[in-house]
């Protein structure tokens, strides 16, 4: 069962990050003119604003939103009023594309690590260092790598709320049983421990895979064995992609290995929308899993959460991917006040911690590490105390643009069409002229 | 030599103004008042239908050729590039591909659903009991949303708890997974879409049977024929008109096959069950070209022109 907070302690996270942060942002008031909402009298903060997001969706995540957040942002901004449009991640793209075409941009607007530098290029969202929140201020409450995923060329367009992240996973029982008694060190140790793990049935059915990858996106599942392998998507100015170095050929080589010479996975054994992950039914010893596993397995499995041990994957790099969910202001809204207040009041503690703890996700504050929601959850507590070895995705403006060709070019080589240099090379190919474009 | 050129030529009782003849120019026509007043009434019963056509659909269509000219991706105005999207479009590895998937859909969903449109209309049109059951039961896929239709394929395609692999397995036959494999997600995806397709294309041939004569069985009957050379000897070309329309229909709703492709496999594996339609979501959509989507669209239009022309020229010939 799931672990909730009370509205009560929502409350008072909420009302303590408010306060919290006006006292933070008076001082940014005296660095700047710029009227910055949380330095303005909250009640002089007034607009009809819009928000739109992909996250707090479903009964649970509008009940949370709609019936504790929102009446606590009316108390401390009583003259704001809030439309909320709801979508998916999936859906995300069109709304934002077809709310540009029609000038009806909303005023905040939840995305996705790695897409805001695609939309501050194009000048859809602000910089909100323009009204106050500077990356010094943020690099108070985050780690370097979840600031810099919300910024770009020198200016603040994003405010972390929540990280998804993904990082081995191995059932400790199953380890155990074949004579382990911890996750593999690197790679070597992955690959004998997979085949070791892998079990068949008599017919060579495939039973038990030693390393599942298949039940994560095929583009994120490469991207952490590319982090594990020591190499990155792009070069550290972001003009030209390097995940088709010899880490990136290196990573995927071995997915491939893993599938058509070892055995230890078969395609089609598990997809990214299986009803039960595999390691949770004891389908897969081992695999790459995304933190709300462990959610999930405290709803479907229970039993088995004390077997589930997380480890980055160790390579010449340490194998930990992180993404997630990050609040913008429109450059065109009418209420820019209004907007960036709504916008620090979900990304502050009380509501960040509650929308996190819906979704199973790792909060991107700092401070949250000790909330008992944190410490309560096996993998976003180790989540959050590896964070420093975790690398994202993104980096150009025109990411959004090419990240849908990665699975496409992953897949042909787990599915053997393609050697992996060829795949990623013809991969950067494509990066390399959008880029240029 | 047709009818039409051995008939003598119909006199023309027009004036000779309005014909055009010899005595110069024709005159604007008069109206009289009440005609005007016609005419007047008739513009006005039309100018909502032609307002609407022109908004929804002569705009976009002029714009869609117009941006298929230009680099535009939303954010910023659109700046031309003359021919770039088209030369793109035909070097583009996957476009290619998708095209070909298109074409290879709509090859084997088309003529299989049709097929079986044909005999369950004939089926069903021979007053079995529960006729209006089974005529409602194939006819519900078609007005059920295909997001429905496809995630009850995703679980019949399950290659673990699916019901496919465990009907195989009766047999003996090992399961494959269906939607994973390149080998077999693009025949997955065309299962499904010929079983969608029935519906509506039945419902065309049952209404296109009411119309054949019964005294064509009859004297087939009289003559000793059986029940299959009736059907191919009468029912097959009296339906012949029906099947034409049908299949420029069928042939243009399988070009613009999208929705059971985002659900089943989002293009993949590998692109292997990407379509073009898919590719003009994913250029707009995902990457933020409506330039290039424009152009793909544009591609994708010429391509059901060429079928509808083509289908209509057939029709004519055949009449």
């Amino acid at each position: 069962m799931m672990i909730r907070n009370s509205p009560t302690r929502v409350r008072v996270g909420a009302i303590s990050a408010v306060a919290a942060l006006a006292l933070g942002l008076s001082a940014c008031g005296s660095e700047s003119d710029s009227s910055a909402a949380t330095t303005s009298d909250p009640d002089e903060v007034t607009g009809d604003i819009t928000l739109l997001t992909p996250i707090f969706e479903g009964t649970e995540g509008q009940k949370l939103l709609e019936d504790e957040l929102l009446p606590q942002f009316y108390e401390e901004y009583p003259n704001v009023s809030v439309s909320v449009d709801y979508t998916t991640y999936g859906n995300l793209n069109e709304k934002l594309t077809t709310a540009a075409v029609s000038g009806a941009v909303p005023d905040v607007m939840l995305m996705g690590v790695g897409w805001i530098e695609g939309f501050a290029d194009r000048g859809l969202i602000a910089d909100l260092s323009e009204l106050g929140l500077t990356e010094e201020k943020l690099l108070e409450s985050y780690t370097p790598a979840i600031v810099d995923a919300g910024t770009w060329n020198d200016g603040v367009y994003a405010v972390p709320i929540m990280l998804d992240t993904r990082f081995g996973v191995a059932r400790m029982d199953l380890l155990e049983e074949a004579g382990y008694d911890s996750p593999p060190q690197n790679w070597d140790e992955l690959v004998e421990m997979s085949k070791a793990l892998t079990v068949r049935d008599s017919d060579g059915t495939l039973e038990r895979a030693g390393f599942d990858m298949l039940s994560l996106d095929s583009r994120q599942a490469f991207e952490t064995m590319l982090f594990s392998a020591g190499g990155d998507l792009f070069n550290e100015d972001d003009t030209a992609p390097t995940f088709n170095e010899d880490p990136g050929v290196d990573a995927l080589q071995l997915m491939s290995d893993l599938i058509n010479v070892h055995e230890v996975e078969e395609i089609g054994f598990s997809s990214p929308d299986a009803a039960v992950n595999p390691l949770l039914n004891g389908r897969a010893a081992m695999g790459i899993a995304h933190n709300n596993l462990w959610t999930q397995g405290l709803e479907a499995a229970p039993e088995v959460l004390d077997d589930l041990e997380p480890f980055v994957i160790q390579g010449e790099g340490e194998g930990m991917f992180f993404g997630g969910t990050l609040a913008t202001r429109s450059a065109t809204s009418q209420s820019p006040e209004a907007a960036q207040a709504f916008l620090e009041f979900l990304a502050s503690p009380g509501p960040a911690l509650a929308a996190n703890e819906q979704r199973g996700n790792v909060p991107a504050l700092s401070e949250l590490l000790d909330s008992e929601y944190v410490q309560s959850n096996g993998f976003v507590q180790f989540a959050m105390e590896n964070l420093d070895v975790a690398k994202r995705e993104g980096g150009p403006a025109e990411w959004l643009e090419v990240r849908g060709d990665f699975a496409p070019a992953v897949e042909a080589t787990l599915l053997d069409q393609m050697s992996a240099e060829d795949s990623l090379n013809d991969l950067a190919g494509l990066v390399q002229t959008a880029i240029d474009r | 030599m047709t009818s039409t050129e051995t008939s003598p030529p119909r006199e023309d009782t027009r004036p000779e103004a309005a014909r055009g003849g010899p005595s110069g120019p024709p005159r604007q026509r008069k109206y009289s008042a009440s005609e005007r007043k016609l005419r007047r009434t008739g513009w006005l019963m039309v100018t909502p239908s032609l307002l609407h056509i022109g908004l929804w659909t002569a705009i976009p269509v002029i714009a869609t050729f117009a941006l298929g000219f230009t680099d535009y991706n939303v954010f910023s105005p659109p700046r031309w590039i003359g021919l770039d999207n088209y030369v793109e479009i035909v070097q583009d590895p996957v476009f290619l591909k998708a095209t070909w998937n298109t074409i290879s859909y709509t090859f084997w969903t088309v003529p299989v659903s049709m097929m079986l449109a044909m005999i369950i209309a004939v089926a069903l049109n021979q007053g079995l009991k529960l006729q209006k059951w089974y005529r409602t039961a194939f006819f519900l896929p078609q007005v059920t949303a295909t997001v429905a239709i496809a995630m009850v394929w995703l679980w019949i395609f399950n290659p673990q708890q699916g019901l496919l692999n465990a009907f195989l397995a009766i047999f003996g036959i090992p399961g494959q997974a269906w939607l994973a494999d390149p080998d077999w997600a693009l025949w997955a995806v065309i299962l499904v879409g010929a079983w969608q397709g029935i519906g509506i294309k039945m419902l065309i041939y049952i209404a296109a049977l009411q119309n054949v004569d019964e005294s064509l069985y009859e004297a087939a009957s009289m003559d000793g024929a059986s029940s299959v050379r009736k059907f191919f000897a009468i029912t097959v070309p009296m339906l012949k008109p029906a099947t034409f329309f049908v299949l420029v229909i069928s042939v243009i709703n399988a070009f613009q096959v999208f929705d059971q492709i985002y659900v089943l496999t989002d293009g993949g594996p590998a692109n292997a069950t990407t379509m073009m339609t898919y590719e003009v979501y994913r250029s707009a959509f995902q990457e933020f070209r409506m330039g290039m989507a424009s152009a793909q669209s544009v591609v994708l239009f010429i391509f059901l022109l060429v079928i509808t022309l083509g289908g209509r020229r057939a029709t004519r010939e055949d009449h």
